[in-house]
């Protein structure tokens, strides 16, 4: 049953339809990598690749994990097919549990797809990237972390994609940034900690480095932040699972 | 096996379902109600969609939200006409048989059984998108009774079937009755209930008017003179040959001689005599209608008893 569950949500997952947006994306971020060099020819191989996946990668990867995380729970709700799932055998837990499964392995293959590929764009060979391994790993965890949170966001609200939406851009562009500690509540401060790419050398382009998370000294270290990030996962799904559990998941409008 | 005790249940300020107690047992009973009076959420309560707001809901003895034990038990056909509509017919039930906990050749076994039974078998690799509304309601009908449930929960199962559909839908339904399963069904239309069973719960406004017996509950509606039109070209003639007829209570014309309006007991003494009366006397009737024969009458009747 748990089998079943996660399989067919991930078959689900990785339509082709569904998957093209994001591989197009990807193929965008490689291509980017490929340019980077031409806009900025005194930097490193090193510098493009960091540059492009902090500006590019792992803001889309919020984006993919609020889609597919929405997708879960508020879309069944949305196309009025979660009756289906609910007057099943199966607890409710467990069907929220494994389907969530599915999504955050379906936005870390779509963010491992783009660290990939643009591996590919800046290094040519994706193992010659030292950052390669790490960032795959801050991939996992942004899909782990990100994917709890927009999970409880949309079972407590109903227009769920708004609200992770700007928390994706609006949230995790500008606390990064701040002054002070704050940046402690910013998923994307603590993915930075973890890929540990080397500080930037120049902060000249201020816009660049506001959407790369960068205008702001990080002091946080992939030893404080792994923790953080797998507890604070590991809460926010045990929320939802306990909130779906006890609430009532049926389209308003087709209450008499 | 479905016992409902004071059972309320309010959204907002409007209440859906209204103090409702009743106990539904093995054989087929017919939830009936005018549109809004309350049958989906009082089936939405039963299959532990929604909670009560007040009073309780007990199916095979246990509280049926989100209750997985329960969920063995039942198949629920909700009234929605929403599918994953990229999938076909078989992938659809083979899904949720999936999820009801049998394994990949179980399903697919299963699957085979109850789209067969549903007489879906030969279109069921089309995908769910392109079904006709008869379609969609008889794969609704094969993924409630999947895993063989005790008790069949059916939300208005036969909107959009053809009489051909609707009446192999409810010799099927008859055929689980016969088995021994609960099968309830909620419906606003009175004839079609007629034909389906005798055991009724009739919902108005969120009230339990009625339980039991249709013949019981008709017997109180004809109590009530019934209203009946007759169209006719001599309704001179039709009124000097129906007015003597006992069940007649009284006998106007309509205007510009379209026909005659009747209001008699009894009316199916009435309809008796008027197709002897049509017969023997070679009356031109071109159509008869019977304004009262419809829900919102038996309500009003039912509310003034």
């Amino acid at each position: 049953m748990e089998a079943f569950l996660f399989t067919s949500t991930l078959k689900d997952y990785m339509r082709p339809a569904r998957l093209l947006p994001w591989l197009i994306l990807a193929v965008a971020a490689m291509a980017l990598g490929m340019a980077w060099k031409n806009l900025d020819p005194e930097s490193t191989k090193i510098e493009q690749y960091s540059n492009v996946s902090f500006i590019l990668l792992f803001r889309l990867l919020a984006l993919v994990s609020a889609v597919f995380t929405t997708a879960i729970i508020s879309q069944e709700v949305e196309q009025k097919t979660i009756v289906y799932l609910l007057t099943r055998p199966v607890p409710r837990w467990k069907l929220l549990l494994f389907r969530w499964f599915a999504s955050v392995a379906a936005v870390t293959l779509v963010g491992a797809i783009g660290v990939v590929l643009v591996s590919i764009g800046v290094f040519k060979n994706p193992m010659s990237n030292p950052m390669f391994l790490g960032d795959l790993w801050a991939v996992f965890l942004g899909a782990l972390a990100y994917g709890s949170l927009f999970l409880l966001v949309s079972l407590l609200f109903n227009r769920a994609m708004i609200i992770c939406l700007l928390f994706a851009f609006g949230w995790e562009t500008s606390v990064p940034n701040m002054p002070g500690e704050i940046y402690y509540a910013s998923i994307f401060s603590h993915l930075q900690a973890v890929a540990q790419h080397p500080s930037p050398k120049d902060a000249g382009n201020r816009g660049l480095s506001l959407i790369a998370g960068e205008l702001n000294a990080n002091a946080l270290s992939a030893g404080t932040s792994l923790p953080i990030l797998i507890i604070v996962s590991v809460l926010l799904v045990a929320a939802s699972a306990w909130w779906f559990t006890r609430f009532e998941y049926v389209p308003r409008e087709d209450a008499e | 096996m479905i016992t409902i005790t004071n059972a309320s249940r309010w959204y907002g300020q409007v209440i859906g379902l209204n103090d409702v107690t009743c106990e539904i047992g093995p054989g087929l009973t017919a939830l009936l109600g005018m549109n809004g009076a309350g049958k989906s959420t009082m089936l939405r309560m039963i299959t532990g969609q929604i909670k009560p707001t007040t009073g309780s809901i007990t199916v095979l003895g246990q509280e049926p939200f989100a209750n997985p034990e329960v969920y063995k038990h039942m198949g629920y056909c909700p009234e929605i006409d929403n599918f994953y509509e990229r999938k076909t017919g078989r992938q659809f039930v083979h899904y949720l048989a999936r999820l009801a906990g049998y394994s990949n050749s179980e399903a697919k076994q299963r699957t085979e059984v109850m789209l067969e039974k549903v007489g879906m078998s030969d279109r069921a690799d089309r995908k769910i998108h392109g079904y006709s509304k008869g379609m969609r309601q008889r794969i609704k009908l094969a993924q409630a009774m999947i895993h063989d449930p005790e008790i069949i929960l059916l939300d208005e199962p036969l909107n959009g079937l053809d009489p051909v559909g609707r009446r192999e839908y409810i010799s099927l339904l008859h055929d689980l009755a016969v088995e021994g399963k609960t099968v309830l069904v909620s419906s606003h239309i009175l004839y079609e209930v007629e034909t389906m069973t005798k055991s009724i719960l009739l919902l108005h406004r969120g009230r339990l008017l009625a339980t039991g017996d249709l013949r019981v509950i008709r017997g109180l509606i004809d109590k009530h003179p019934h209203r009946i039109r007759i169209e006719t070209d001599e309704p001179r003639r039709a009124a000097e040959l129906l007015a003597p007829l006992p069940n007649i209570v009284s006998l106007r014309f309509e205007p510009k001689e379209a026909g005659i309006e009747l209001e008699v007991r009894d009316a199916d003494a009435f309809y008796t005599s008027l197709s002897n009366l049509i017969l023997d006397h070679n009356l031109r009737v071109s159509a008869f209608s019977s304004p009262d024969n419809n829900l919102e009458s038996v309500f009003k009747y039912l509310v003034n008893t």
